[in-house]
């Protein structure tokens, strides 16, 4: 394993890959190796040295970071000053019984964005500008360190999401969000999917801004009957009372206040992390949901996101099914938690249309020619 | 400012490639000179060219066609919405096929349920909104042209306006695109489920100029209309105070739907121009929207009023909706009521580090004695993007020139400061040449790589964006020597 702690020892490993031709696998906290297609046995580059803030302006709601730095470290720098980053990222290593350290790029790399993600959006959308290394030993920047930017080609929404296929990152600026000073959870207990997800989508398309949104099964939370539509409203104290006020109103006084919060659990995929088998994010059109989630069968399932992504465990056999399912509904299967084996076989989307597929191949070699990032994870 | 050389092989062609257009799209190709006239500019006024000829597709399969047409016989495309574009991006080419796309206005479904819309691209901004705002929702950005400005303008440029603060700019609120690559093969990222499955392409095509292709149709997200809006105005006795006012409301926590800024001068302009009761005594005013549910609307304005309060400066609210609206119908004429100053002007867009403000403003003071032309501010203060009008007068030789030399020294500030060339008007012609002021030479050729990506042949566009001419190569390497870009016997244009 190879270990680089500067972006200048980035771009000297990358050009000396690129002259013996010879791919690797990046590694920060190591939290995600496991998803997406299994890379075999690659040299490591190891960059969890790139860690740490570099510079935080809360006035200019911007924060620049090196893409090791941990979410836990940057969450507490920014709870500080009462603010937060809008991707709400999710930390996923319970979930793949990883014992890593979660990190700011590991997240926005995959896109790994929880409840939260209805208020402020992915981490595309936080993510302003970043300096990486290309697959040929360059180091360049991408967007901007300011709120608003149309200059030149919107790089940094590529990055996210891109499991670190079309460069290695050395530096990344979001946006960061003020942070609300208190937050509560509405329950409707004993509803159909049907009914949930109607309830939900009726907030999700108010002015209430919710913060977390999901449908809970029996299975998967105990003492709701059938299952539970579950509402997260944040706000400073009176504004929040109004708005819960405005909640009961829209859904008709049957809402319960409890005090525990799922959604840290939901949105990392906690709620799986014991239930073996497969697990699988199904991201389709929040009216859907309902549908989609009878279609896919599983004993154990949740909508979050008001409906946009229905997280699932399953038997491995079951993967061409629920990518069948997902597709008639025009919708996204993304394979999270598979063996080696399955997420081979099945990668982590399926496959996209022909000219899709060329085109993303296209732009993977304008960044890395010889693939030498990732090769073949996304 | 220089466009890349005609190919006068490609104009000896006209009959043919005429002909070839009108069989796919028999309805729809302008081809005389008072109709290509039409088309010979955008909001860039400065700039006219006159197409080769301009085609006015219908439906997909014809955008389809045309692309394959063009690429087989190596004809230039210029994609084009309603002209708006105030970087020049839609500026056609003497050897270049225009393709106006103000004939796709369907507006194709509208799903409650899901909270989006799906339309093609010739549909505009605000008719987005006009079809869904008797249910309570709008679609939330709002350019300053969004009566005639289309979607697929919108995409093409990632267009902003007012409530970016909030709200975010056109990427924010998309869900999908469906678009015709240059090879005229037709892929769809993204839809209604907001995931691609792979690469966020649809992040990379939304601002890009028309460098990548063809949009055809569009999937915008939809926004429940907030039940309160309060407007407040804030006077202040110096710009500093201002903008130091425009940081700490930022860092208390309020994020408001709109934070403009105005100087003196602007808003004297103004007054005088549409009488919407702006106090001519201050240095400068702010103007504030906050919008919500009523109790967040209420706890945002107190926090504003004692934070102007802090800051020195005196607030006053509107009383009603008349008077709300007339408070912003002056802000929203500043570029008009500025055009009474003086026969001519541009407006530039840059964006800068908030803090950055005070020294900026004392710096283009200073560039604006160095020049001898006048100009004043109204800015996007919630999110830094200034817009400075420089006035001058065309009638005096050399007045162009000048006028465009110091916007450029003032994009070249806001780099300087941490800033950037465009918040959101975007590059076209206009900003082409400072490319090289903000990205150093790898960071333009990565760009250029994934502009090849698309289209290898570099027919989307040219001319526009990019400052260098440079060929797709194999494996997208263009090789770098020192600082020299590749081929520097080339014409940067």
């Amino acid at each position: 394993m190879s270990k680089a702690d500067t972006p200048s020892q980035v771009a000297d490993f990358v050009r000396a890959a690129r002259a013996d031709k010879a791919p690797f696998e990046i590694v920060a906290g190591g939290t995600r190796r496991s998803v997406g297609r299994p890379l075999g046995e690659l040299p490591l580059l190891d960059v969890s040295g790139l860690s740490g803030v570099l510079k935080y302006e809360p006035e200019e709601l911007i924060i620049t970071a090196a893409p090791a730095t941990p979410l836990a470290e940057i969450n507490a720098v920014l709870v500080q000053k009462n603010q937060r980053l809008g991707f709400d990222p999710a930390d996923w290593s319970r979930l793949l019984k990883s014992n890593g350290v979660a990190t700011l790029a590991g997240a926005a790399s995959s896109d790994a964005s929880g409840s939260g993600k209805l208020r402020h959006g992915g981490a595309r959308d936080s993510l302003l500008g970043f300096q990486a290394v290309n697959g040929l030993g360059e180091t360049f920047r991408g967007g901007s360190k300011v709120v608003k930017n149309v200059t030149g080609f919107d790089l940094p929404k590529l990055m996210c999401g891109a499991y670190g296929t079309l460069s290695v990152l050395t530096e990344m600026t979001f946006r960061v969000y003020p942070k609300p000073q208190h937050a509560v959870i509405l329950r409707l207990a004993d509803v159909t999917p049907e009914d949930g997800f109607a309830a939900l989508r009726r907030i999700a398309h108010s002015a209430l801004e919710p913060a977390g949104l999901a449908y809970l099964p029996a299975g998967m939370m105990t003492g709701v009957g059938q299952g539970a539509a579950v509402i997260k409203l944040e706000g400073a104290r009176q504004p929040l009372e109004e708005k819960i006020a405005l909640a009961h109103g829209l859904l008709g006084n049957v809402m319960q206040r409890v005090d525990e919060d799922p959604f840290p659990a939901i949105g990392c995929g906690e709620k799986f992390a014991d239930i073996p088998g497969d697990v699988w994010r199904v991201m389709v059109a929040p009216s859907d949901a309902p549908r989609v989630a009878r279609q896919l069968q599983a004993q154990h399932w949740l909508g979050d996101w008001a409906g946009g992504v229905i997280w699932l465990a399953a038997a491995p056999t079951e993967a061409a099914r629920i990518r069948k399912v997902a597709a008639e509904a025009k919708g996204q299967a993304m394979l999270l938690r598979a063996s080696p084996e399955s997420r081979a076989l099945h990668g982590l989307y399926a496959a996209q249309p022909a000219a899709l597929a060329a085109l993303g191949r296209a732009v993977k070699a304008a960044f890395d020619p010889l693939s030498l990032f990732n090769p073949g994870r996304l | 400012m220089l466009l890349p050389p005609t190919d006068s092989k490609i104009v000896a062609r006209r009959a043919q490639i005429v002909a070839a257009l009108q069989k796919i799209v028999p309805d729809g190709v302008v081809a005389d000179r008072s109709g290509l006239a039409t088309f010979d500019s955008d909001a860039l006024s400065a700039y006219h060219q006159m197409p080769l000829v301009c085609v006015l597709p219908s439906n997909r399969e014809q955008v389809s066609a045309i692309l394959k047409f063009a690429q087989a016989d190596g004809v230039p495309i210029v994609p084009r919405g309603a002209g708006t574009s105030l970087s020049g991006g839609a500026l056609p080419r003497e050897d270049g096929i225009l393709i106006g796309m103000g004939r796709m206005k369907r507006i194709i479904e509208i799903d409650y349920e899901n909270g989006c819309v799906v339309v093609e691209p010739g549909v505009t901004n605000l008719n987005i909104t006009k079809a869904v705002e008797a249910n309570g929702f709008y679609y939330a950005p709002d350019p300053s042209s969004q009566v005639a400005c289309t979607i697929g303008g919108n995409v093409a440029e990632n267009s902003g306006g007012l409530h970016c603060l909030k709200y975010g700019l056109t990427t924010n609120n998309l869900l999908g695109v469906t678009m015709v690559l240059p090879g005229g093969e037709i892929v769809t990222l993204g839809g209604k489920s907001g995931s691609q499955g792979g690469l966020d392409l649809l992040g990379l095509v939304t601002g890009s100029e028309g460098l990548l292709g063809v949009v055809v149709e569009v999937v915008v997200k939809i926004l429940r209309k907030a039940p309160v809006t309060r407007t407040l105005m804030a006077s202040f006795d110096s710009v500093p105070a201002a903008g130091a006012c425009v940081a700490a409301i930022i860092a208390d926590g309020v994020v408001p739907a709109a934070m403009e800024f105005m100087d003196k001068r602007a808003a004297g302009a103004i007054e005088s121009y549409n009488h919407p009761g702006y106090p001519l005594d201050a240095e400068a005013i702010l103007i504030i929207d906050a919008d919500g549910v009523e109790a967040d609307v209420s706890y945002e304005v107190s926090r504003v009023i004692d934070i102007v309060a802090k800051c020195g400066g005196k607030t006053v609210e509107a009383t009603d909706e008349k008077q709300r609206a007339r408070i912003w119908s002056g802000r929203k004429a500043a570029f008009a009521a500025m055009g009474k100053l003086a026969p001519d002007m541009i407006c530039m867009d840059g964006t800068i580090p908030r803090h950055a403000l005070p020294q900026v403003l004392e710096e283009m003071a200073k560039l604006s004695e160095q020049y001898g032309l006048g100009f004043c501010n109204v800015f996007h203060a919630g999110d830094g993007n200034l817009h400075p009008l420089i006035i001058f007068d065309t009638m005096k030789p050399g007045e162009f020139e000048r006028a465009e030399a110091f916007g450029a020294d003032i994009l070249r500030l806001c780099v300087k400061v941490g800033g950037v060339l465009s918040g959101e008007h975007g590059i076209g012609i206009e900003k082409r040449d400072l490319m090289t002021d903000q990205f150093t030479t790898e960071d333009l050729a990565q760009q250029g790589r994934v502009k090849c990506a698309f289209d290898a042949q570099g027919l989307f566009n040219p001319g526009k964006v990019f400052p260098t001419l440079s060929a797709c190569i194999e494996q997208g390497h263009i090789h770098v020597h020192g600082a020299q870009l590749p081929h520097p016997h080339l014409p940067r244009y």
